[in-house]
């Protein structure tokens, strides 16, 4: 009884409202997309307060891969194995961003495939998965949708849906960069979740739970940008 | 990564293009950003004070304000590379304007911490935010806002009796109808109107745009800027008669639902009526109140009258009026008093037996009174024979003795110095007059100087304004090449250092009443208004108020040519510092004098007055160079 109190994270305030709620929004890159084989290369996240974002306060990392860098993933990121040689092993990054992290919660674009990467390497390092709240851009996106808030088509890839409000995307797929640039969807979201009716953290957490899109768990290397 | 845009995107921005690259780095890592769909209330009026200071990264913002009856004025549009929260950071009071997007915005943020600290260690970002800001604010604040408290308590007769020619705006601005909106708004926002007509090729009005229409058929509907003006103006054109009554002008302005209606006069565009004119000229306005003068016929009626003139001040400083805008009222009413009191003082001991003129000087002359000040006044009349002298000494004698003591009725004290027309040396004909100024500059005794600064600020009030012409024109003649006298001039006008001292801090009063104080007339006041005297009396101008003298210097006077509006700047925040201290003590009960607190300044007050003090000081050293051989 005692342990499960423990261990279970209750998230304090429900009752919050979504502009004054801290998030931090994080992208990682991997060498592919298969659980088994590949591995992270590289994480970046950034702060938000509400709908501010922190430009100072980031976090930025490149990883020493497990596995070989595959071809057609540096051609994605730019990110060469001599690169990344001689950078940090992944249990030392991983505490890292976890402090970085604290409680917020957690943003990014297809965030199960992130986390269940992140999640993986700590079952081997401490063990149990993050306990922070998550929210999925893409999810969000859908359901912004589905209520007439976005009039845009159905894209999945982030730069297709970042092009499509307005947002400049410019520079190689890194890891920081694309926080940054997740970071900017979701602040274009939040008075669109405001007029939709979503004001309290509970109501976020409920429409942007990754869970609700199942697909995210089943989509291909065409579709993500990794 | 993400900082160095922000670096990028800061450099090429004022004021933080003047920082050093360490400055620029630390500011921009605590820089965060956010985004406002159009149409967001960025700021609101009277809300919270603002914690950022925000910067537009894209988009825009239109600054406005919406007065008790509801109306909007728009102050300003802010694009990219703009700022703002400025004032209500510093000030730590609530948000004097709205703060709307005008389009999708993204702004990046530097919070209250930062940007203080931003001001308290880098002069040049302090002057920036000081003259981009801070003047803009006050000029319009005074010039658009309009106030419940100014509307009611008038009376509706004057729309009745005043035709629209009187108050209509004269200077009419136009553009082509086929400029863009962008453009149209950009000639509103610099000349600082509401209101813009449309021409047509051969410059014949076809439409009128208003603030209103940018507001409800371009922001509204997110109408591209660049489309041309026609496609938004207002139509039909509604116009008035220059000689119509303004009752008529309100009619129409009901009928047609507008707030902006065209002057004409002799077929030809004469200028534009607005809502504000009218409400102006309704409410208790100093307008009003000067008819309220006219219409005295005894001193006993005009002493409840002259007691209200503190309170028409109080409104204009709660409107935030400018110095220079408050003095010149309060010099128009109280020179309406005193040309009231002399005609009835004329109707009391009939005609005088020669023409005369009033004139007054010091403060009064320069119409830089703010409130009550002592009296200043004097009597030229023309030259007589012997025969008449006696006859003219003791009618002026009754006659100014009945003025002297009326004025004190109507608020205004003895001069210490008896510096009054009722003092006999103070009444004389032109020729004795004339006799008086060429001793004072060809022997300049202690007394003579002081009599000087004093007297050679005169202006005509009432009468014969001839005989004040000639005694101005024979004092330009007088100096000129006078050096020795213009020297002595010089060392009153460096007198008075201003009061910064090496570190920076200000020198104040250092015992008795006024201990930890600083005298502004003293020390601020009067070295700018005797720098510019000095100056005056140089070149030959015939001005005596202080903006006056520096506006016809300009172009004479190398010093003043190159300083004339930071001149000016000083001198009106000065004043406008005196005026309020002044003001917040006969609110409460107490006598108005001139010492203030520099600790109870606000920074940016602090900040201004000390870039006041360092500009003085510099005109200082630039006097002593010049009259290098005649300073003690």
């Amino acid at each position: 009884m005692l342990s499960l109190i423990k261990k279970k994270r209750v998230y304090a305030d429900k009752q919050r409202l979504i502009t004054g709620e801290n998030y931090v929004v994080v992208d990682t890159e991997l060498t592919g997309l298969d659980e088994k084989r590949d591995s992270i290369i590289s994480i970046g996240a950034i702060k938000m307060h509400g709908g501010r974002i922190d430009m100072g306060n980031t976090f930025y990392r490149l990883v020493k891969p497990k596995t070989t860098i595959r071809r057609e993933s540096i051609i994605v990121h730019e990110i060469t194995p001599s690169e990344v040689m001689g950078e940090q092993e992944i249990g030392k990054v991983l505490s890292d961003f976890l402090r970085f992290c604290g409680d917020d919660i957690i943003i990014g674009h297809f965030t199960s495939i992130d986390l269940s990467f992140i999640n993986r390497e700590k079952k081997r390092v401490y063990g149990p998965p993050i306990q922070n709240p998550v929210l999925d851009t893409f999810v969000i996106y859908e359901w912004l949708r589905a209520r007439g808030q976005i009039a845009c088509p159905q894209h999945y890839k982030l730069y297709e849906i970042a092009k499509c409000l307005g947002i400049p995307v410019n520079g190689a797929h890194n890891a920081i960069m694309d926080a940054f640039t997740t970071a900017q969807v979701f602040q274009r979201f939040i008075p669109m979740l405001i007029a939709a009716g979503i004001e309290k953290t509970e109501d976020l957490l409920r429409v942007g739970n990754p869970l609700r899109g199942g697909e995210s768990l089943r989509v291909t290397s065409e579709i993500s940008n990794f | 990564m993400l900082i160095e845009d922000v670096i990028g995107f800061l450099k090429n921005v004022p004021p933080f293009q003047f920082l050093d690259e360490a400055t620029l780095k630390t500011v921009s890592g605590k820089v965060s950003m956010e985004f406002y769909p159009q149409n967001t209330l960025i700021l609101k009026q009277d809300g919270l004070p603002s914690e950022y200071l925000r910067i537009i990264k894209k988009g825009g913002v239109k600054v406005s304000m919406v007065s008790e009856d509801g109306e909007e004025v728009v102050i300003d549009y802010r694009g990219e590379g703009d700022t703002f929260g400025f004032l209500s950071l510093v000030g730590k009071d609530r948000v004097r304007a709205n703060v709307t997007a005008i389009d999708d915005t993204i702004c990046y943020l530097v919070d209250k911490d930062t940007a203080l600290k931003l001001l308290d260690s880098n002069p040049v970002f302090t002057e920036y935010f000081l003259k981009s800001h801070l003047t803009k604010y006050i000029d319009r604040t005074y010039k658009e806002m309009h106030n419940k408290s100014l509307f009611y308590g008038g009376s509706d007769r004057l729309l009745f009796t005043t035709q629209v020619g009187e108050i209509a705006t004269r200077k009419v601005v136009t553009v082509r109808e086929e400029a863009a909106i962008q453009e149209a708004a950009q000639i509103m926002a610099k000349n600082k109107i509401s209101s813009l007509v449309i021409v047509d090729d051969k410059e014949l009005p076809v439409g009128i745009l208003t603030d209103r229409d940018l507001r409800e058929k371009v922001v509204a509907k997110g109408r591209n800027v660049s489309e041309p003006v026609r496609g938004i103006m207002s139509l039909p054109l509604i116009r008035v008669d220059y000689r119509d009554y303004c009752f008529e002008a309100v009619l129409k302005m009901i009928r047609h639902n507008v707030h902006h209606i065209l002057v004409i006069k002799d077929g030809t565009l004469e200028g534009v009526l607005t809502n504000h004119d009218l409400m102006l000229l309704q409410g208790a306005s100093p307008l009003s109140f000067a008819k309220d003068i006219e219409n005295q016929q005894t001193i006993e009626g005009l002493i409840p009258v002259s007691e209200k003139i503190t309170r028409i001040i109080g409104l204009l400083l709660n409107e935030g009026a400018r110095a220079s805008n408050i003095t010149k009222i309060i010099t128009e009413l109280n020179d309406r008093l005193v040309r009231k009191v002399l005609e009835i003082a004329e109707k009391k001991y009939g005609q005088p037996p020669v023409p005369y003129c009033w004139i007054v000087f010091g403060s009064e002359g320069r119409k830089e009174q703010t409130f009550k000040t002592d009296q200043d006044n004097a009597i030229i009349y023309a030259d007589t024979t012997p025969e008449e002298e006696e006859r003219v000494k003791k009618y002026f004698s009754a006659f100014t003795l009945f003025v002297r003591d009326s004025l004190i009725k109507c608020g205004f004290p003895l001069c210490p110095a008896d510096f009054m027309a009722s003092n006999p040396r103070w009444c004389q004909p032109l020729k004795a007059w004339k006799r008086y100024f060429s001793n004072w500059i060809s022997t300049p005794t202690a007394d003579a100087v002081l009599n000087s600064i004093t007297f050679f600020d005169f202006r005509p009030m009432y009468g014969e304004v001839s005989l004040s012409d000639s005694l101005r024109d024979s004092l330009i003649s007088m100096l000129k090449d006078q050096k020795v006298f213009l020297g002595y001039m010089a060392n009153m006008a460096i007198k008075n250092r201003p009061p910064i001292g090496f570190l920076k801090t200000f020198v104040v009063e250092k015992s008795g009443e006024h201990k930890d104080e600083l005298n502004l007339k003293v020390k601020g006041i009067a070295p700018i208004v005797d720098i510019v005297r000095l100056f005056a009396l140089e070149k030959g101008i015939k001005e005596t108020s202080t903006l006056e003298r520096i506006n016809a210097l300009r172009g004479k006077h190398t010093i003043v040519q190159e300083y004339a509006e930071e001149l000016e700047q000083a001198f009106e925040f000065i004043m406008l510092l005196r005026i309020q201290l002044q003001y917040e003590q006969i609110k409460s009960g107490r006598t108005p004098d001139n010492f203030i607190n520099p600790n109870k300044l606000s920074s940016l007050e602090k900040k201004s007055l000390k870039e006041a003090f360092n500009l003085i000081s510099k005109i200082q050293d630039m006097i002593i160079e010049l009259y290098k051989s005649m300073i003690w």
